[in-house]
């Protein structure tokens, strides 16, 4: 009981500071709050699926029950998650990128997850003899979580680069960018570039870039960047693709790093007040999976005794 | 085989023995038996095969005679196209035939006289030779039609070589561990594809990608990296199908 | 004489469906020499049980124990102890009696001269049919082929489930046969709810219904 009351006010609080304590984001407007929601829920349908494996083997190898019970309960709720995840994620897409769905990796892994979590269910539905239909789910559970290594080497394959702030979304990540220097060439993703020269105007670097992509021609691109503020001031856009084109450094040796990136993407939880409630989001977040799942264990494991009770 | 002999005069003695004693069945033998009674039950009646052949014929006429036509005036599809179209009639066809081995021993009964005669890897491994051979069979049948009748341009055989015979031992794998989990549930053929399309997933990614690079003739050093994947598809699901079957198969 | 002593222990089964229950609670003890008769009306569970003690499937609660040397066995390791004759034991209709003796054998081990073979089918009856396909035997046939496969690694623990389905009065006099010479080499449980089986047995399990 004080469980609910605490994660229910917890959740309140968390959602109160969304909108209270977090700035709007740059390019993104109130949209870029959804984070704070997204990114906990995304990550928990991960876990789910990890703490399902766990106990799926534990009732391979002791074959107690309530292990079967914990395996499910840990796949309702990665499904529940999912969803949240899902929608939060097509709301923010649609917003951002354009289009609910655009097949970027992580699109693509937690649609996998939904199709594992649902084939979980459907082949539970389809066998009656309990002790046959838990060690099936259970094998089968485990097959899946088998396959996710391969699956994060497979995925990123499917598109050339990620929608989702790999780099930009957290300060310490970083993406592969590339370090050109005057009538270097190189390619990112996609997209070949050639730096065709770099002008310096008191603090502010402005670096002429021949960007092509396909057999296409090339365009002119001109990002800039502030060496004394560490700001990127002109990020323009790559054709083609849904990123843009910013200088993350100037080097030494004249060299400029490059990497793309999409809208609204710098470096957001750098505000100590966002990071709070982002890190508030996903302990609540963390709470209430973990009190649902326990209590949905608990009512898995009451029923059995009744059905137990009702046979004597 | 003097050790044969023996358990032959032991065995036919009548005489009781501890379990110990008994004579051990071979894993090799055992699968082999299994496999050569699964692959003379289907050449008596060919409903596997015959059913196999025509559905991908028919895929693979479906695909060609609204494309094929197309083709002659205008520009020929790009390889990536190709490929998509290779695998979608690839991967239907191996969901209509590879659940088959262990449905039909279910709905049969006959899986019991397994269950009580053989020992579990025994059926896998002789399962998943059968499962192999046929899908290795319907492979080169497919690849054949569709590569005449969508007058194909492959740049690099050996390449496609590889990722066919990798992607069919991936597929076999796969579908041989999913089969046994479906054949013991109530709707089977319903169950198949929402079962194996996500563990299925990563071998379709890459294999379209490799075919892709492949009818395109790029060069080994390109595609090395999903040679590697595959690869690494087939031995992952070969060690998990290893160790997974006999739960599933005894549940 | 030192025939090797074989115990099956039934502590506390309870088998059920989701919400149906078809065992419960059911204790039992046979030992080499004995004969367990299990019976007790349709639906109560008696194919159930012989599955059970088969390893075909498990049960929701209890165990159950094979005890021969001294060593334990589940149902699922007792592959080489155990043969079941049963109903929903098919053969493969497409192969022959032949094919089906050579089959088993090769999956047990077992090494077989055709001349073996051929003793084995003459035993139940099925002389000169060793060549033809299963799929064309009547339904009397099909149950002495499954004496010939169940019996073929001499198991020392014999179950049969409804033992003289189907069969003749000739097919009756060998199962007779087979039961005596069973209880002199091992155990045997048998489901039955025909009269006639009932003197096969000395001790009796009777299942009584949980209906709900």
């Amino acid at each position: 009981m004080t469980a609910k009351v605490a994660i229910t006010l917890w959740m309140i609080g968390v959602t109160a500071a969304m909108f209270l304590l977090v700035p709007a984001q740059q390019g993104l407007g109130n949209t870029g709050r959804i984070i704070i929601f997204h990114v906990p829920t995304a990550w928990l349908s991960e876990l789910a699926f990890l703490v399902s494996a766990v106990w799926s083997a534990l009732y391979l190898w002791k074959r107690r029950p309530v292990d079967d019970d914990r395996a499910l309960a840990a796949v309702e709720q990665g499904f529940l998650f999912t969803i949240l995840a899902t929608v939060t994620g097509a709301i923010f897409a649609k917003v951002v990128w354009g289009s609910f769905w655009n097949w970027d990796p992580r699109e693509t892994a937690i649609l996998v997850l939904l199709l594992v979590y649902g084939a979980y269910f459907a082949l539970r539905s389809a066998i009656d003899d309990l002790e046959r239909r838990r060690q099936l789910a259970a094998a089968y559970a485990l097959f899946a979580f088998a396959m996710a290594p391969l699956l994060t080497f497979v995925v990123p394959r499917l598109s050339d680069s990620t929608l989702h702030p790999n780099c930009a979304f957290l300060q310490t990540a970083t993406c592969k960018g590339i370090t050109l220097s005057a009538n270097g060439v190189g390619a990112l993703g996609e997209t070949i570039l050639e730096l065709r020269g770099i002008r310096h105007e008191g603090d502010l670097v402005t670096a002429d870039v021949a960007a092509r992509r396909g057999g296409g021609d090339a365009t002119l691109l001109q990002p800039s960047y502030n060496t004394h503020t560490g700001q990127q001031v002109v990020q323009p856009k790559l054709a083609g693709t849904n990123f843009m084109l910013v200088i993350k450094q100037v080097n030494g040796d004249g060299s400029i790093f490059l990497n793309q990136q999409a809208a609204g993407n710098q470096s957001q939880l750098g505000n100590l007040r966002t990071l709070g409630t982002f890190l508030a989001s996903l302990l609540g977040f963390t709470g209430l999976f973990w009190w649902i799942w326990k209590l949905r264990v608990n009512v898995m494991g009451l029923r059995r005794e009744l059905t137990l009770d009702g046979l004597r | 085989m003097t050790g044969a002999i023996c358990t032959t005069a032991i065995w036919f003695s009548r005489s009781m023995h501890t379990p110990t004693e008994r004579p051990q069945p071979t894993l090799a033998r055992a699968s082999w038996a299994v496999f050569q009674k699964d692959l003379r039950a289907e050449l008596r009646t060919r409903y596997a095969l015959n059913a196999l052949v025509m559905f991908a014929l028919a895929t693979v006429l479906m695909v060609s005679i609204n494309l094929g036509s197309q083709l002659l005036g205008s520009e020929p599809l790009t390889p990536l196209v190709n490929a998509v179209l290779l695998w979608i009639v690839l991967f239907f066809a191996a969901l209509t035939g590879m659940a088959r081995a262990f449905v039909q021993e279910e709905t049969a009964q006959t899986a019991a006289l397994l269950r009580l005669h053989a020992p579990p890897l025994a059926v896998l491994i002789g399962k998943w030779l059968f499962n192999t051979l046929l899908l290795a069979g319907l492979t080169i049948l497919t690849t054949l039609t569709f590569g005449l009748l969508m007058s194909l341009h492959v740049g690099n055989l050996p390449l496609l070589l590889v990722v066919l015979g990798l992607s069919s031992l991936g597929l076999a794998t796969t579908t041989t561990l999913i089969a046994a989990i479906i054949a013991q549930a109530n709707v089977r053929s319903a169950l198949f594809a929402p079962l194996a399309f996500p563990v299925l997933l990563p071998l379709l990614v890459i294999a379209v990608q490799t075919t892709d690079l492949a009818f395109s003739g790029a060069a080994w050093n390109q595609a090395l990296a999903n040679v590697q994947l595959l690869v690494a598809y087939v031995l992952l699901t070969a060690a998990s199908t290893m160790l997974l079957f006999p739960l599933v198969w005894e549940a | 004489m030192t025939t090797p002593q074989i115990r099956l222990e039934l502590d506390r089964i309870s088998k059920s469906y989701g919400q149906r229950s078809v065992l419960h609670n059911i204790a039992a003890e046979v030992e080499t020499g004995e004969a367990l008769l299990v019976t007790g009306h349709n639906g109560s569970g008696k194919s159930t049980l012989l599955r059970l003690l088969a390893g075909l499937q498990r049960p929701t609660g209890g165990t159950i124990r094979y005890i021969a040397a001294g060593i334990t066995y589940s149902p699922l390791r007792a592959q080489g102890l155990v043969g079941l004759v049963g109903a929903d034991v098919q053969l493969y209709r497409e192969l022959t009696a032949d094919e089906h003796i050579d089959f088993v054998a090769r999956l047990r081990g077992l090494s077989l001269t055709p001349q073996l073979r051929n003793g084995e089918l003459e035993r139940v009856g099925l002389g000169g049919r060793g060549t033809e396909q299963v799929g064309g035997f009547s339904s009397g046939m099909v149950q002495r082929m499954r004496y010939v496969l169940a019996l073929l690694h001499r198991p020392p623990v014999l179950l049969l489930d409804e033992p003289t389905t189907n069969l003749d009065q000739e097919g009756i006099a060998m199962v007779d046969e087979i039961v005596a010479e069973q209880r002199q080499q091992g155990l045997l449980v048998i489901a039955t709810n025909d009269r006639r089986d009932l003197h096969y047995g000395d001790l009796v399990l009777t299942l009584d219904a949980h209906t709900n």
